[in-house]
């Protein structure tokens, strides 16, 4: 199927539209409906080029914050009354630290209240990833004008970093898993995260030599060999996504 | 067109100079060939021309830098961008767009060129090195020598005077790099195009050089011809280092040259030493039906092949052909495959911790993913825990595999041939039964690699054990392998001893072959060998 061909900010307006249709929801089971349609879009649309690949690792992502967010929530924090599900030893606290507690009952209420604002917080990042990994971030940054240059240069590389990154996590697990370690545990982590951060750092440095050698922002104003044009279905995209806002 | 004049550079925190006082007048239409050792600053050389050097790095910088009457000193590499054309050493890591077009249009769209300029010049570009056809695919997708065309395209369409490529074949089989390599001699001819080229594999580009600027490493430079250069050059291509031995009056740098030469000598009968077939006992990989496949492609098809211990066994074929992915199913981690992969007796994929370690060594493209330490002595000592053996073992194995490297450095500023020699003194620490490389040359000068040859030679012979590379250095493959497997679109095309399978093929021929044809001579040793037997 030849797969339509948006602009390269479509998709980050829709993105920043839906987030703030979420925020007015304030209905849990709105929410994961709204990020299962988004999901359901993505792995329908995306292509298969490095930064299609973005939206399953901030999936992975997105489901440990909620489970952070969720134990923090529950365990720190003010008591809310109600149902107690199961009661935790509190942990003694200082006398310069009032009001703060640590353990104690953990309630349905309290349970429920964290668990939703967790889900708040993954959708919207779900949703940004959604952005992320239908758009090229090469185009995106085309659509940017000259005099944001430096800007320009950062986006570029973070963006197309953020792709390469998972592409060489892959690469590297492989081979260190060939050097026989055993990738559990944070340990593991320092031994991936090393490797991988030298090589984006190398990288990134070469693109910003190599855009800086081919004359990027060299000259105040651009011509384009391709104007990216704003058609009707991407009208189609952001009108359907202000109508969901209007719902909310 | 370019003048260096009284150039000295330093980087800081270095204790040795990387130029220091060159004196070097390169003029329009000529092609220079920039030569030395690795990690001796061919790249810093390249990067001077247009300013990358010291704007990007930093470094401190005497003297002074001029193309076309402009100096560096005042210019940033953005203005020089319409005069100078620069081609990465990795050009996958320069593209900036998605889409073939969009990379060749990038250049002219940031100097504001009009619409029907920039599809004049693109077209022009697109047959010029014959992209035509891959105009709209992804560059991503592409294989390394296309990438490679589209990074010299990108570079050409600004219409500069000069063009500066960093090894632009050293990704590259040996089929793309003659296309690549022709493509620039064109442009030199037509359009009186400059091009200062860094490379290693000389045996490749040295016919095509005007001048070589020799660097040493510790500042000094020579320059001259190359028949100047290669008399008495540490760094020579086979075809140098076969002149010498041979006693000739004249360094040839060209097969045809070297060919008039030895004329007299291979008119004469030899007598070759028949070479003894070796009895293989056990194969420790065998390989039976063997498919691998990619969503949408199959990268290896119906494969079936028994390696034994004593071979040292190369697997050779186009970028993109499967030799990779073979690789990859013979050491466990390809994805998905059919039919039967089995490594002494038990499939690869089961191999965990210590077992893998003791089972199967594996050097993947880039040795530096298996690294993680912060400093050599410390990944020393973490192989020597793994692996359960006295302390110090590793580093001993990499003294000797690569002298002279402190244990203070950090893995990352070594060069790329130490970093070689510590990924595989890591993974020789744990005494692997079977040893797979992949592309071990890459970014290796002359020293390094007859270093590598020793080792995996010694390795494979006293040890009695199995190697299996994938490379696409002829050269190499003639010094070291027993045996060449030649895959082509996932198939295994040939399979035999290294000299019936390197003779049979005019492309993939060793120089020295080329030059003594029809004699059966990979190596300057098998010549000189049989010149004393008769």
């Amino acid at each position: 199927m030849n797969k339509p061909l948006l602009h390269p900010l479509t998709w980050w307006i829709w993105a920043g539209l839906l987030a703030i249709a979420i925020v007015r929801f304030e209905s849990t089971v709105l929410t994961v409906l709204c990020v299962g349609a988004v999901a359901g879009l993505v792995f329908w649309l995306r292509e298969d080029a490095p930064w299609g690949r973005s939206f399953a690792w901030t999936l992975k992502l997105s489901l440990w914050i909620l489970f952070i967010r969720t134990a923090i929530g529950t365990l720190i924090g003010v008591p809310i009354p109600g149902n107690t599900v199961l009661n935790l030893p509190i942990v003694q606290l200082p006398s310069w630290m009032p009001g703060i507690r640590i353990g104690g009952a953990v309630t349905s209420e309290r349970l429920t209240s964290a668990i939703s604002e967790g889900i708040l917080i993954c959708a919207i990042i779900l949703i940004f990833g959604a952005a992320a990994s239908l758009t090229s971030p090469h185009r995106l940054l085309r659509t940017l004008p000259v005099y944001v240059y430096e800007f320009g240069v950062s986006v570029v590389i973070a963006t197309s970093a953020l792709p390469q990154l998972v592409t060489s996590v892959t690469r590297i697990r492989q081979a260190q898993m060939l050097r026989g370690q055993s990738l559990r545990g944070f340990k593991s982590w320092k031994r991936i995260a090393i490797p991988l951060l030298e090589e984006s750092l190398a990288r990134s440095l070469e693109l910003a030599a190599a855009m800086d050698s081919r004359g990027y922002g060299i000259s105040p104003k651009r011509s384009r060999y391709r104007p990216i044009q704003w058609g009707y279905l991407d009208s189609l995209v952001i009108v359907s996504a202000i109508a969901v806002v209007g719902l909310s | 067109m370019i003048k260096f004049s009284n150039v000295s550079l330093i980087y800081p925190n270095s204790t040795t100079t990387v130029l220091e006082d060159l004196n070097l007048e390169i003029d329009e239409g000529e092609m220079v060939l920039v030569i030395g050792p690795t990690g001796s600053g061919k790249s810093s050389l390249l990067r001077l021309i247009n300013g990358l050097v010291p704007h990007h790095t930093g470094g401190i910088l005497a003297g002074d830098v001029s193309v076309d009457g402009i100096s560096t000193q005042f210019v940033k590499p953005g203005g020089m961008s319409h005069l100078i054309g620069i081609v990465g050493q990795n050009p996958i890591h320069g593209f900036v767009t998605d889409t073939v077009e969009e990379e060749l249009a990038f250049g002219m769209e940031n100097l504001n060129l009009s619409n029907d300029v920039m599809r004049k010049r693109v077209e022009e570009v697109l047959d010029l090195l014959s992209l035509a056809p891959l105009r709209n695919r992804t560059i991503a997708t592409l294989s390394g020598g296309e990438q490679q065309r589209v990074a010299i395209g990108s570079a050409l369409v600004t219409h500069p005077k000069v063009l500066v490529l960093d090894e632009p074949t050293s990704a590259l089989d040996p089929i793309a790099a003659e296309e690549v390599l022709s493509i620039l001699q064109r442009l030199v001819h037509d359009l009186s195009l400059t091009v200062v080229i860094a490379e290693h594999k000389l045996e490749r580009v040295i016919q095509f050089a005007d001048r070589i600027v020799y660097i040493n490493g510790h500042g000094e430079t020579k320059i001259g011809t190359p028949e100047q250069i290669m008399v008495d050059s540490p760094i020579a291509p086979p075809i140098v280092l076969l002149a010498r031995a041979l006693g000739l009056q004249e360094i040839g740098t060209t097969v045809r040259e070297m060919r008039r030469m030895t004329q007299d000598l291979r008119d004469k009968n030899y007598q070759n030493s028949p070479t003894e077939p070796v009895a293989h006992e056990s194969a420790p990989i065998k390989i039976d039906s063997l498919s691998v496949t990619y969503p949408g492609r199959e990268a290896v098809k119906n494969f079936s092949t028994s390696i034994y211990n004593n071979e040292i066994v190369a697997l050779m074929g186009r970028n993109g052909s499967g030799k990779s992915s073979l690789l990859k199913a013979i050491a466990g981690i390809a994805q998905e495959y059919k039919g039967t992969v089995d490594v002494l007796g038990v499939n690869p994929q089961s191999l965990k911790g210590k077992a893998r370690r003791e089972c199967i060594g594996y050097i993947p493209q880039e040795p530096s993913d298996l690294l993680y330490g912060q400093s050599v002595a410390m990944e020393c000592k973490q192989a020597d825990t793994d692996n359960e053996v006295k302390q110090g073992t590793t580093m001993a194995l990499l003294e000797q595999l690569v002298p002279g490297i402190s244990g203070h450095t950090h893995p990352r500023d070594l060069s790329e041939g130490q970093r070689l020699g510590l990924a595989l003194s890591v993974v020789l620490s744990s005494n692997p039964e079977v040893l797979i490389l992949d592309e071990p040359t890459r970014g290796l000068d002359y020293q390094a690699k007859r270093e590598l040859v020793s080792i995996l030679v010694s390795f494979a012979q006293s040890y009695d054990k199995c190697v299996v590379l994938a490379t696409h250095d002829v050269e190499l493959v003639a010094d070291l392998a027993t045996r060449v497997i030649f895959i082509a679109d996932g198939e295994k095309v040939a399979d035999g001893n290294t000299i019936d399978v390197l003779l049979s093929s005019p492309a993939f021929a060793p120089q020295v072959a080329k030059v003594m044809s029809p004699h059966p001579w990979l190596r300057v040793s098998d010549v000189t060998a049989a010149i004393e037997l008769s």
